[in-house]
């Protein structure tokens, strides 16, 4: 083989590799966050309410420091959603301010996400399926599928000071995810 | 190069592969692949791992955002730049993130230095400037001003305000604690910004970040 061909092999093989690695890293570091909110894969389909948003020493444990660039003025609770045993149901309570509910594929992707002023101020509640999922026992809330079985869902409350932050720990007890 | 063979003799020997040959064409093709294999596997991890930016080459005034950010439509470069520097982020008709490693000279952000932040009024239903040590992480001091928000920050009577970066709280009504964070970045959120900003995120009128001194540097 010429040295020409083998530069051509090294490339096709640097260009897979790249290609590889790109496509491969938010399916890697979603699969990290999951298992880091759900403890392991032990807290499935329930939420997690984060405390407030406060620096970690740089060595802490992974699993404390999963989510990256966290907003000190937001409230946030995570849930690691698994649908592989059919749907979840999932509500953010009302907020006197900004709050939204927003879903995240297993390769990151915020595929859904709905806000106060989008609900018109009324608690954000849907049916979490894939598609074929019966939700007939679900009517009158609405539906959306997912295009992956396991995936995030993130509530964010604006509470930019202790005392919203403590208002909002009250408001996050009429929070759901559950199996429907 | 086969045809070199000493063990080639005449023009038709020399088109047949000896087995040496073969061995040594398939180790070095096996190098090729390899060295092929770590550089491009390697200028992608090193592309991730190091990002600092969310990806994009939309810039308003030194800030850089993506119009693809948590869009189901983001090429893959972005994607995977915002899985390592903005998971979870939120697609741009309900946040735009902005962000910057760099001052208005150009020059990287650092905790070694100070800085001034002048701005005014955000195109956004709520705003916020945070300040992340460079692994995007918070960084680790228990100053309590990691941010300054549409809601509590001091400002003038155009809306006007300023805000010191710096690792001691000085003067300023607006702080931002550098302390622990090394070489830095800030992240600008826009909650629910204007249509006309998410038609187009560079005429977000976003606030400068000028170097005031750095220690150890002469007056």
């Amino acid at each position: 083989m010429k040295i020409l061909g083998y530069i051509l092999l090294g490339a096709l093989a640097a260009i897979a590799a790249h290609l590889f690695v790109i496509f491969q890293a938010p399916n890697v570091i979603m699969n990290r966050a999951m298992d880091g909110a759900s403890f392991g894969a032990t807290q499935i389909n329930q939420w997690r309410h984060a405390p407030r948003a406060t620096p970690t020493p740089p060595n802490a444990p992974p699993e404390t420091r999963g989510i990256v660039r966290p907003s000190t003025d937001l409230a946030y609770s995570i849930c690691v959603f698994d649908l592989s045993k059919g749907p979840v149901r999932l509500r953010a309570a009302p907020w006197d301010d900004y709050v939204s509910l927003s879903l995240y594929a297993a390769n990151s992707d915020n595929f859904w996400k709905q806000n106060d002023r989008d609900a018109g101020g009324k608690a954000i509640e849907i049916v979490l399926a894939r598609k074929g999922d019966d939700t007939a026992g679900a009517a009158g809330i609405a539906r959306v599928e997912s295009p992956t079985a396991k995936g995030i869902a993130l509530i964010r409350r604006l509470a930019p000071d202790a005392a919203a932050f403590a208002r909002a720990e009250d408001a996050r007890k009429g929070d759901i995810c559950a199996p429907l | 190069m086969c045809s070199g063979s000493f063990l080639a003799i005449g023009p038709a020997a020399s088109r047949r592969y000896h087995p040496l040959m073969k061995l040594k064409t398939l180790f070095l093709s096996l190098v090729a692949v390899v060295v092929g294999a770590l550089l491009g596997g390697g200028s992608a991890f090193w592309m991730v791992a190091g990002a600092q930016s969310l990806g994009g080459s939309v810039t308003s005034g030194g800030w850089g955002t993506s119009r693809q950010i948590g869009s189901p439509s983001a090429d893959p470069w972005t994607r995977a730049l915002v899985a390592r520097a903005g998971l979870l982020a939120l697609a741009k008709s309900e946040t735009i993130y902005y962000s910057r490693a760099k001052d208005d000279a150009g020059q990287n952000l650092s905790e070694r230095c100070t800085y001034q932040i002048k701005g005014g009024p955000m195109p956004a239903r709520w705003w916020s400037i945070t300040l992340y040590a460079g692994d995007n992480h918070l960084a680790f001091n228990q100053d309590q001003a990691a941010s300054i928000d549409a809601t509590r920050h001091v400002r003038d009577t155009t809306d006007a305000y300023q805000a010191l970066i710096s690792t001691a709280r000085g003067d300023s009504g607006n702080w931002l604690s550098s302390n622990g964070a090394g070489e830095f970045v800030l992240t600008i959120r826009l909650y629910n910004p204007d249509a006309s900003v998410q038609a187009d995120p560079e005429i977000a009128p976003l606030p400068s970040v000028t170097r005031i001194a750095c220690e150890g540097a002469k007056p």
